[in-house]
């Protein structure tokens, strides 16, 4: 039940940041995988370089960093590609591109560290830091992970709320991801939005990742990439335009891991090294019942026929 | 007479808006049909719904199949194009990197070529595939757009781009053509020389046709019949000479 | 550079390419000609090594009258008695191996048709997350699967001309039937492309909407494409399983789809020779690396690291600098094109 809940915390902080970066740019942005990847890996070296202890410290500057990797990705390719024209499905292409390198790159940073420190970067131990308390309620021990991660949910949530519905900067987001070229006409500036969005965005998706660090038993390169597929299932659920539906989505997903699993397990002897199947089912059920671009992904095409009355 | 089409009280919102609202209007076989109207007045919406973009909230649209009506709508855009409707957009959707031959040679119907098994024997698709390029070198030619034959949609102006829409639809064996702003950015004598040419397919071949055009001073001049769309709504309707003396449509147009 | 065994370093590439060429001829037709955004190479690839290396490894033990409940192919005693018993009977071999490619076509093919059906209806730009994670179940499921050797997968696969005893002159034959397979798949590749058909595909491609107004059956003719490009990669996972002789989870990873890509955006897009090219080239990188990684001797950061960045770098720069490849997508080749020069000649 801890885990559930615990579970809901990361896929929420996950996904929100991919749902609201999808609406505002409409880049299908796979670089995020490399985002909480990278946020963890700030934590990491952090904890295992430098030292600290202090998870306050890993998450503000896994905001700046990956952040600010957000913009470069976004100004140095996605805007690139976008003034050349090229269809969206190309600059999808390129953020895969990207996603590979980055991926390779952060490999390259842990046998450089490795080198320095010998320490094992490419499986990293649990950090545990010094700044969050545990707490102990009645017969329940809260962990360090999951302290952190609720009260970071909440400040996540809570400030995505404020930022997208009481300030200028909110309601621009909101414009472009309606209408980018109005939004523009009414004198929008899209470019500057759009890179504060991408900072948003990846800033929060690294915060993510830093918690991660205090709550997965061993830290990987490819942290990030294991998760792809449930935090793109909740953006899919969330429609790739909804905040609460992918709220809601990250706490489906949650479920049919933790408990769902559990369940299957205990009464039909599923192995629970098959919980990824049931997320595909759920990104299955999601496409083909509600299409995040309509039926036919925004092709006129009607595969169910409708009933003619002659 | 027969009607080749029928829109029979045809009304489509979006949200709470009414792109359509009761829309019933009737295009004869042969017939030359002009459909007008300020922007956002439904017009594009009612080719959406006609084409099968969109099924219609109410009402039918019903078209001619050999001695009977059928109902179209809610038929998939592919599906109303086989039963024999083409259609062309206002901002040209051409196949962007394909040459001008190739966009003309892709609509046809029923090419052997497109088979997978019989597209691995250019024998079996030859003579149609040599058939359908003289024709196309045919259009070319009497739109003056040969020297473009091999040349990518790209290269070519706006007019040239409208002009090749057209000829795109003139390629199928269609009977019903829905024309949306077929001379926008197409320079006065060569708009006149497309709207000669519609007419003698119609009188020719048996075509019909209904434009949406904003240049009405030259649409007027060559339709039968003209049907003024306003806020979703039929405004009026009647022979050009008709409705240009419509009061109610010389103050929709002033008032837009 | 003593000892560099340079035949069996053009060997080995050209087997690598051969392999790699079908991969990306056949991602070339569906992404670069249809439009089909197909992250999930990998998933048709892996079905197609895994047909033909259980479809083998259980078929030869039983027709030797092994028992396969005892000693299943996966264990150390089912290796052992592949590895007597594989390379007997070189009519056996040699039926298994068509079978294989026959069977791994239409599983592979028929897989792809099926995934068509979730995939089209949530246009182009989800096509590729959805292949892409497919391709991870699947490789979860091998992992977790006994019966094909769960992560350690099945090994001792007898070739098809196992039964020749210099290694030099088997692999050297190998290498023709997988060349004779590149060319096939070259050849359909080829004469789809330059047909009707391959302008259809070109027309879905560039604007779906229009050719849907077109009369072009889009959600069919997508299936269609999956079908064809499927069952061809299947394939290639055939000669790939045979050319290792044992196949693992771990050969079919997200990676073997991006290097697929890579090659087509660098060769470029739309143009088969330019697949060609690409997959030549990269391959070719590739052997260099392995043949000279050793010598280089240990450093602090993995050549293959460096690879992977490079891989990717190169399709983002490609992508902005050079969008259209090495080779650019050229107009089809009908008899129409000779129409047009008769007619421009009057």
């Amino acid at each position: 039940m801890v885990n559930f809940l615990q579970y809901i915390f990361f896929y929420t902080v996950f996904s929100l940041p991919l749902t609201l970066s999808y609406r505002t740019t409409k880049v299908i942005n796979f670089v995020h995988a490399n985002f909480i990847t990278y946020g963890a890996y700030t934590a990491v070296f952090l904890h295992g370089v430098l030292g600290n202890s202090s998870i306050v410290i890993a998450a503000f500057l896994a905001f700046v960093i990956v952040g600010g990797m957000a913009v470069l990705d976004n100004l140095l390719v996605f805007t690139q590609l976008q003034k050349r024209g090229s269809s969206p499905a190309m600059v999808m292409i390129s953020s895969m591109g990207l996603w590979i390198a980055y991926r390779y790159l952060l490999y390259v940073l842990t046998d450089i560290m490795h080198f320095y420190t010998s320490k094992n970067f490419v499986s990293y131990g649990r950090i545990t830091y010094s700044d969050i308390p545990s707490i102990s309620l009645a017969e329940f021990n809260l962990s360090q992970a999951f302290i952190a991660s609720m009260v970071a949910t909440i400040l996540v949530v809570s400030s995505l709320y404020l930022i997208l519905e009481k300030t200028r900067m909110g309601r621009a987001m909101r414009a472009i991801s309606d209408n980018a070229t109005l939004a523009e006409i009414s004198g929008i500036p899209r470019n500057l939005v759009i890179n504060l969005t991408w900072f948003l965005c990846g800033g929060i998706t690294a915060v993510g990742g830093v918690l991660w660090t205090s709550f997965s038993g061993a830290i990987t390169p490819e942290a990030g990439d294991s998760m792809i597929l449930q935090v793109f299932t909740i953006g899919f659920i969330g429609g790739l335009a909804s905040l609460l539906r992918t709220s809601i989505g990250a706490i489906i997903i949650a479920f049919m891991e933790n408990i769902g699993i559990a369940f299957l397990n205990t009464y039909l002897g599923v192995p629970v090294s098959f919980r990824p199947f049931l997320t595909f089912i759920a990104l299955l059920t999601t496409l083909i019942l509600f299409p995040p671009l309509g039926a036919g992904g925004g092709l006129p095409y009607r595969f169910r026929k409708r009933g003619l009355s002659q | 007479m027969s009607n080749i089409l029928e829109v029979r009280d045809v009304a489509k919102f979006f949200g709470g808006i009414r792109a359509l609202d009761g829309v019933t209007l009737s295009i004869p076989h042969k017939g030359l049909v002009g459909l007008i109207g300020p922007n956002g007045s439904g017009k594009t919406t009612l080719f959406n719904v006609i084409t099968g973009f969109y099924v219609p909230d109410r009402g039918s649209v019903w078209f001619r199949e050999s001695n009977s009506m059928v109902r179209i709508d809610g038929l998939n855009p592919n599906e109303v194009f086989r039963k024999g409707i083409v259609r062309t957009f206002q901002t040209p959707r051409l196949f962007n990197s394909l040459t001008v031959l190739e966009n003309l040679l892709v609509t046809p119907v029923n090419q052997i070529g497109e088979n997978v098994a019989k597209a691995l024997y250019v024998k079996s698709w030859r003579e149609q595939e040599i058939e359908l390029s003289k024709k196309a070198l045919g259009l070319l030619k009497t739109f003056g757009m040969l020297p473009y034959v091999n040349s990518r949609i790209s290269e070519l102006s706006v007019s040239h781009m409208k002009m090749l829409e057209t000829m795109r639809g003139l390629m199928t064996p269609a009977k019903l053509y829905l024309l949306d702003e077929p001379t926008a950015g197409v320079d006065y004598s060569m708009a006149r020389e497309l709207f000669t040419y519609i007419k003698r397919l119609r009188d020719e071949q048996n075509l019909s046709f209904l434009i949406i055009e904003h240049r009405i001073e030259i649409l007027m001049e060559f339709v039968d019949y003209v049907y003024v769309l306003h806020n979703g709504r039929l405004l009026s309707e009647g022979k050009p000479n008709e409705v240009t003396s419509d009061p109610k449509v010389i103050e929709a147009y002033i008032g837009a | 550079m003593i000892g560099f065994d340079i035949v069996g370093f053009i060997i080995s590439w050209l087997t690598l390419f051969g392999i790699y060429a079908i991969l990306s001829l056949t991602l070339n037709m569906e992404s670069g000609v249809s439009g089909v955004t197909n992250f999930g190479k990998v998933v048709f690839y892996g079905i197609g090594a895994y047909i033909s290396a259980t479809l083998t490894t259980y078929l030869i033990l039983m027709l030797n009258g092994v028992d396969i409940v005892e000693n299943p192919p996966y264990n150390i005693n089912g290796v052992i008695l592949l590895g007597e018993l594989g390379s007997k009977n070189p009519v056996l071999n040699i039926g298994l191996f068509i079978l294989s490619v026959f069977l791994s076509f239409i599983v592979a093919g028929f897989v792809g048709y099926l995934l068509s059906y979730p995939i089209l209806r949530v246009g182009p730009e989800f096509v590729g997350f959805t292949l892409l994670s497919t391709g991870e179940l699947l490789r979860i499921f091998l992992l977790h699967f006994e019966p094909v050797g769960a992560s350690k997968g099945l090994m001792a696969i007898p070739n098809p001309l196992g039964w020749i005893p210099d290694s030099r002159v088997r692999e050297t034959l190998y290498l023709i039937v997988i060349l004779a397979f590149l060319a096939l798949t070259y050849t359909v590749m080829k004469r789809l492309l330059n047909s009707p058909l391959g302008r259809t595909l070109k027309s879905v491609r560039d604007d779906e909407t229009a050719a849907l107004c077109m009369g072009k059956h889009v959600p069919k003719i997508k299936a269609l494409v999956l079908f064809i490009g499927s069952g061809f990669t299947g394939v290639a996972g055939t000669l790939l399983s045979y050319y290792f002789t044992s196949v693992n989870p771990n050969m079919f990873v997200p990676s073997v789809t991006f290097n697929a890509w890579a090659m087509i955006i660098l060769g470029g897009m739309g143009n088969l020779t330019g697949s060609l090219l690409g997959a030549a080239l990269i391959t070719l990188v590739d052997r260099l690396l392995t043949f000279i990684t050793p010598l280089l001797g240990i450093t602090v950061i993995s050549p293959d690291y460096v690879r992977w960045i490079i891989i990717g770098l190169l399709i983002v720069v490609v992508l902005i600098v050079n969008p259209r490849g090495i080779l650019p997508e050229k107009p089809i080749k009908t008899p129409a094109l000779q129409q047009v020069e008769e007619e421009l000649k009057k």
